[in-house]
């Protein structure tokens, strides 16, 4: 026969060189990649503790050898981080709660409609991220500045809503849609409301993706630059504190002020993988 | 009565319809609602007093219609900039991501030892702030940063080149933004890499097809879908980007729409920043109805 297929062949072959080539380029590839993603982050965290000696010389070191919590002192002392660490926390904080209270009920009428309805409404909820922020936020900022509302930390709520809300419900459908509708034709057999329901019945059960969903509203609203900087001046949030940093300080003082705004991020990342499971998202993602 | 008009399906009026649907889904409209009523209010109603004030005399409003704020934008030589490098950090950004996003989504689909630690240390820069994603590019792009001098020290290069100075750091932004949302684009590819019957590769491996055959005929086609839906929603956060230039302390010699209309605003020209904003919102909606238009509808909805 002279039909031989390509698997054949390569298993008369003895010893495959080919694939030890392809498994060494493999192992490269992951190590280059590796290395970009880490290095930014290996960067901050290096230059936050790194001795002016290894640091004031032409090339910053890439390992420090001496280390120094004088950036650190620096910055724990500063008048200006209390204020905005509070902000950002209530802010974040507050916004989480509204956005979970106002999307569980809307995120389980969507979750219970005919497919191509469901798929409507998803859809228009992100029709409106295509509005440029800077649109939006500039008006706000008008009324807010004649409210007597800038800077203050409901405006902020208001604000950072408006992008969570959506990715808070859009998880949400994502969490109710893995609870199967018989349990409330059940509970509605027995004589419950659809209220009671949804409280009794359903709630439970997606209190997991709840708490994704609750999760993932307080990370945006803590990273959110666009309405903070349009919205605040003189008391900005944490993200926007450290914009101000990074053009007056050097890099070891904004390396230590970008750790602390990350160190929050990974705390409650850290807690939110005890919840996540992959559904959610996969639901969320399909949409 | 004739057979034509027993023939035709019953279809009830318009008013009917709705009604039916108002019954049938009362409870869901109620609470839809709160939902619904915040985020289209929030949005719609800024976005159109934008439109409109951007229709008015600068800086501040009146005198509605007028052009004099389009006028007085396209005149100034920062926005023409901030125009043309909103397009090219767009461009560079998506298109860049678009291919690691694909090359990782390819290596994780590979089933090879330490995956786990892998897969985690690829999602890092999703647990990272974007300000903070952007700043701790600094370090690497200033011009006595990281890489500056493993590109001397690796002999590379005799003089540090200034990455953060136009038009170079229309690459470096596009990097940032690379960095902080690769993860996000191979996980909408890897899903549709998962999607993928592993039998059309048997066959095709079977058949004689080396790799690249295997990757040209069966994973690109099959993964469209996943493409468009990563090309589009990146797509519309690129041409708004706005955290990156900022953290990246670009945002001033670098300008991009978005930042151009954050500072119109900040010296209180209040209708020219709208009437930026009014040029972002209709640029990324031509982008999209093009995108889609080439890319064929039925991919969106798969």
């Amino acid at each position: 026969m002279s039909v031989v297929s390509g698997a054949d062949r390569q298993k008369r072959r003895g010893f495959n060189w080919r694939k030890l080539g392809s498994g060494v380029g493999f192992g490269l590839l992951v190590l280059v990649v590796v290395a970009m993603t880490v290095a930014p982050v290996y960067f901050m965290v290096s230059l936050s503790v790194m001795d002016p000696s290894e640091f004031f010389r032409p090339h910053p070191a890439y390992f420090p050898t001496k280390i120094t919590t004088q950036w650190w002192e620096r910055v724990l002392n500063s008048e200006t981080l209390y204020p905005a660490f509070m902000k950002s926390l209530v802010v974040a904080t507050v916004t989480m709660v509204i956005a979970v209270v106002i999307s569980v009920p809307g995120a389980y009428a969507i979750s219970r409609m005919a497919p191509n309805i469901k798929y409507l409404l998803i859809l228009s909820l992100f029709f409106t991220r295509m509005y440029p922020e800077i649109g939006i936020a500039l008006p706000v900022a008008v009324l807010f500045l004649r409210l007597g509302l800038y800077e203050s930390i409901i405006g902020l709520v208001f604000a950072h809503l408006i992008l969570v809300l959506p990715v808070c419900a859009w998880i949400l459908v994502g969490a109710f849609e893995t609870i199967p509708r018989d349990l409330e034709e059940a509970a509605s057999v027995d004589g419950a409301s659809r209220l009671n329901t949804l409280w009794r019945v359903v709630m439970p059960l997606a209190a997991p993706g709840v708490s994704v969903a609750a999760i993932f509203s307080w990370l945006l609203s803590w990273d959110e630059v666009t309405y903070a900087r349009f919205l605040t001046l003189l008391h900005p949030t944490l993200p926007i504190q450290l914009l101000d940093i990074i053009g007056r300080s050097g890099p070891t003082v904004v390396a230590t002020w970008a750790t602390i705004v990350t160190i929050p991020v990974v705390i409650v990342t850290y807690l939110m993988q005890k919840w996540l499971r992959a559904d959610y998202l996969a639901g969320a993602v399909k949409g | 009565m004739t057979t034509a008009e027993l023939a035709r399906p019953y279809t009830p009026s318009v008013t009917t319809r709705a009604r039916r649907f108002v019954k049938r889904y009362r409870f869901e409209i109620v609470l839809i609602s709160p939902l619904f009523l915040y985020v289209f209010g929030t949005t719609l109603v800024p976005v159109l007093s934008s439109i409109i004030l951007g229709f008015q005399d600068p800086p501040r409003g009146g005198g509605f219609p007028s052009l004099a704020s389009y006028l007085l934008v396209i005149e100034d030589y920062q926005f023409v900039s901030a125009f043309t490098n909103t397009l090219v950090v767009t461009f560079a950004s998506v298109s860049m991501e678009l291919v690691l996003g694909l090359i990782v989504a390819m290596m994780m689909a590979r089933s090879f030892r330490g995956r786990g630690i892998f897969r985690a240390i690829m999602l890092l820069p999703l647990g990272i702030p974007v300000v903070v994603a952007a700043s701790n590019m600094r370090y690497i792009f200033l011009s006595s940063g990281y890489l500056n001098e493993a590109l001397i020290d690796l002999n590379l290069l005799a003089q540090p080149i200034d990455w953060l100075k136009a038009p170079l750091a229309l690459f470096t932004v596009a990097a940032s933004d690379m960095w902080k949302v690769t993860p996000l684009v191979m996980l909408i590819l890897l899903a549709g890499l998962e999607s993928i019957p592993t039998e059309l590769y048997e066959a095709a491996e079977v058949d004689g097809a080396g790799a690249w055959q295997r990757f040209r005929n069966i994973t690109l086609p099959l993964l469209r879908p996943a493409i468009t839906s990563a090309v589009v929603i990146r797509g519309i956060d690129a041409f708004r980007i706005f955290a990156h230039p900022m953290g990246l302390g670009v945002g001033r010699t670098v300008p991009v729409l978005s930042t151009f209309g954050y500072y119109e605003y900040q010296r209180v020209y209040y209708s020219t920043s709208a009437a930026t904003s009014t040029i972002l919102l209709v640029m990324i909606l031509v982008a999209v109805v093009l995108y889609i238009r080439l890319a064929g509808t039925e991919e969106i909805t798969g």
